[in-house]
């Protein structure tokens, strides 16, 4: 049992974010003895005052009850990892209040306290306290432990050589075999195979509708969330703009989703999404529409085209466009080829045929990577957009199955020259 | 036991965070203190060569060119006690305070990933490290005493048993020292990562005005004040005395000693417990 009271979570930025005690001092004489506001950071928007006060979280009220699983959504920034953390006791709410009964562990990354060097056998011990189970329990279940991750042979080497299917198995064998009363899960089922991610979905569905676990679950995966939670709260910009069961909240948290983004000028914005590898200029979907004003369909070539600025020398960089249906799954992943990059502008086009998509609501994301391997910068949901159906002497009308809808031509001839008894003969 | 598990424990997070952390909880999370030093232990020796001989020679090298610059090209005496013992017996103390000290002093750092995953009472994290240091400084006692049993049979140097107890409360002490700065510093590093600078140098300032490798005696009238405000001088003194017998020890030292560091613990303790939950927002 979980109750959430009135839970506000604020955090300060530019004032104690900044981590050095120099810029500290600056800020304060600017806004305490200058009178001048601290600009220094670029959240927009009612969430943030003129204080540098970011509230990630606003008067959040929800129960869940034993045996229950309770699945928050939102996008991202929307509040749901503070959230979870707040749950998990990592972070203090500033405001309100959370009553539990029960042991309650959190599972918000896979392998936490893994350490590369130290055998299996080590890091099951270490992985396994941190998650809050004693020497007793896995000892009991450390046989059990093994054979579900398959890893017997390896158990004494050093976890650094397991292949990464190995190291995300065993992470997982230890944290199945948890038996808490409450279990605060992020997407850890984002990692691993879709057979794992199954593997896990029907361990957490075993573990509410047998043994009386409660649990949240924050997910992008839609999917996943109307199939193993009752109940479901929509968070946006921190607060809570619907609650109910999963499968309502998931349908209207889609159709608000399908509010359009197809350009965005980050120019304009006090800080442009990026970090020190990468600076975001635009991303701009341009659908070469039949007439103006007429909807993206499945006929509609779409080209996107995203402005960035390189900021460090030298770099051999790769841009992999990613789109996403709705739910959270990937429809394909583009990689552009690796260029070699110093300080300077770039920008980056992709067209997508017309006859390609499926009609639905899509997003896409822009992955940098460094050498074709190492991660500099993700921009994620950047682009919005769907695409409608259009169908021509065609009597079927629901949905049209598949992820994409490719226009292969399939073709069908006349064969006369066969002669049709010899069929009638294969069937009598 | 059958009567918690019918009635689950009920808790409750609010906005307050607490000085206090309860005994009860810090001790049911005592499986965990010992694996992560373990963990520590474990994982600072893998791929060396030389494995957990490492804490043995350490000090071993660092004697040796104490010996080599403090007696042999400075020419310092070391009151009549041979210079190896008298070398490693200072360098033993201060090992097991500039580790714990730095070791705790970065326990945010070090932890993050952890600390950002699970809960559970962040003090562990630093007790960990007291234990580990401990575990590795019993390990060096063990030299101590192998050498000084050595210079005992060889040198006839005179050995006090009921005298060397009296090396427990400067271990204390100087534990308690390095653990309570530690944690203050732990938590203003975090905020303020510039300031870690600041830690290696109040380290490396600390090897002079500590009599490790002199004594008090030694120290000029005008200059005894900087290391008389040294909490730490009366534990070295102390401990050199204890072992090797050298020159006594001033009781109201050790009391200031003693004193500073009941302070300076709590205060770490209580900042630490305090601001350990708050400075997640900007670990």
């Amino acid at each position: 049992m979980i109750k959430v009271e009135h839970i506000g979570k604020k955090f300060q930025l530019g004032t104690i974010g900044s981590g050095s005690l120099r810029r500290d001092m600056h800020s304060w004489w600017e806004k305490s003895v200058l009178k001048r506001n601290d600009k220094s950071n670029g959240l927009d928007g009612e969430q943030l005052n003129s204080k540098g006060e970011f509230w990630a979280l606003r008067n959040i009220n929800f129960e869940v009850k034993e045996g229950e699983a309770l699945g928050i959504i939102g996008r991202n920034g929307a509040g749901k990892s503070t959230m979870l953390k707040i749950l998990s006791r990592i972070i203090k709410p500033t405001q309100g209040r959370v009553i539990g009964r029960g042991r309650a562990s959190s599972l918000l990354d896979i392998g936490t306290g893994f350490h590369p060097e130290l055998t299996g056998r080590e890091n099951i011990f270490i992985s396994g306290h941190l998650l809050g189970m004693t020497r007793q329990e896995i000892l009991k279940k450390f046989d059990e432990i093994i054979s579900f991750s398959g890893i017997e042979s390896f158990l004494d080497t050093p976890v650094k050589r397991y292949s990464s299917g190995m190291y995300v198995r065993l992470a997982f064998s230890v944290a199945a075999h948890l038996e808490p009363d409450i279990l605060f899960v992020d997407e850890v089922l984002a990692v691993g195979d879709a057979e794992f991610q199954k593997k896990c979905l029907v361990k957490m569905n075993d573990a509410t509708s047998h043994s009386g676990r409660t649990i949240v679950f924050v997910s992008h995966n839609l999917q996943a969330v109307t199939n193993l939670c009752q109940h479901c709260l929509w968070l946006d910009k921190g607060m809570i703009k619907m609650e109910g069961d999963s499968r309502s909240v998931v349908s209207r948290y889609l159709s608000g989703l399908q509010e359009r983004i197809w350009k965005q000028d980050y120019t304009t914005w006090n800080s442009a999404p990026g970090n020190d590898h990468i600076q975001m200029v635009s991303v701009e979907l341009i659908p070469q529409l039949a007439e103006a004003g007429a909807p993206i369909d499945i006929r509609t070539p779409l080209t996107i085209r995203f402005r960035f600025k390189n900021l460090q020398p030298q770099v051999n960089l790769s841009v992999d466009l990613l789109l996403f249906n709705i739910t959270g799954e990937c429809i394909f992943d583009i990689q552009s080829k690796a260029t070699l990059l110093n300080n300077e502008m770039v920008e980056g086009e992709c067209t997508i045929p017309g006859n390609f998509l499926n009609d639905g609501s899509y997003y896409f994301s822009l992955y940098f990577v460094r050498d074709t391997s190492r991660e500099l910068f993700t921009l994620s949901e950047c682009l919005t957009f769907e695409v409608a159906d259009f169908r021509e002497n065609n009597n079927w009308y629901e949905k049209w199955w598949g992820q994409v809808r490719p226009n292969f031509p399939l073709t069908l001839t006349k064969k006369s020259d066969i002669p049709l008894n010899l069929s009638q003969r294969g069937r009598s | 036991m059958v009567f918690m598990s019918e009635i689950p424990q009920q808790w409750i997070i609010d906005s307050k965070s607490n000085y206090f952390v309860s005994i009860r909880e810090l001790l049911s999370y005592k499986d965990l203190l010992f694996r992560l030093v373990r963990k520590e232990f474990l994982s600072s020796y893998q791929q060396t060569l030389l494995g957990p001989f490492w804490v043995l020679l350490q000090p071993i090298l660092t004697v040796l060119t104490y010996v080599l610059i403090f007696k042999g090209i400075i020419g310092l005496t070391t009151e009549g006690v041979p210079s190896f013992p008298y070398y490693l017996t200072g360098i033993t103390l201060w090992n097991l305070f500039s580790d714990l000290f730095l070791n705790t002093a970065s326990t945010f750092t070090n932890n993050i990933n952890i600390f950002n995953k699970v809960y559970f009472p962040r003090l562990i994290a630093p007790l960990s490290m007291v234990v580990l240091n401990l575990i590795r400084f019993g390990i060096q006692m063990g030299l101590v005493v192998v050498i000084i049993l050595y210079y005992h049979f060889s040198a006839n140097m005179p050995v006090d048993f009921l005298r060397s107890l009296l090396c427990v409360p400067a271990i204390i002490v100087v534990t308690g020292i390095a653990l309570g700065s530690g944690l203050i510093f732990a938590v203003v590093t975090t905020k303020y990562k510039d300031l870690y600078g600041l830690l290696q140098f109040i380290i490396r300032l600390m090897v002079f005005v500590c009599p490790i490798f002199y004594s008090l005696s030694m120290v000029p009238h005008k200059l005894k004040w900087i290391v008389n405000l040294n909490p730490l001088s009366a534990q070295f003194e102390l401990f050199r005395y204890s072992i090797l017998g050298t020159s006594g020890i001033n009781s109201t030292q050790f009391l200031y000693g003693f004193i500073f560091m009941l302070i300076i613990l709590t205060t770490g303790i209580l900042t630490f417990n305090k601001m350990g939950d708050r400075l997640m927002d900007v670990a």
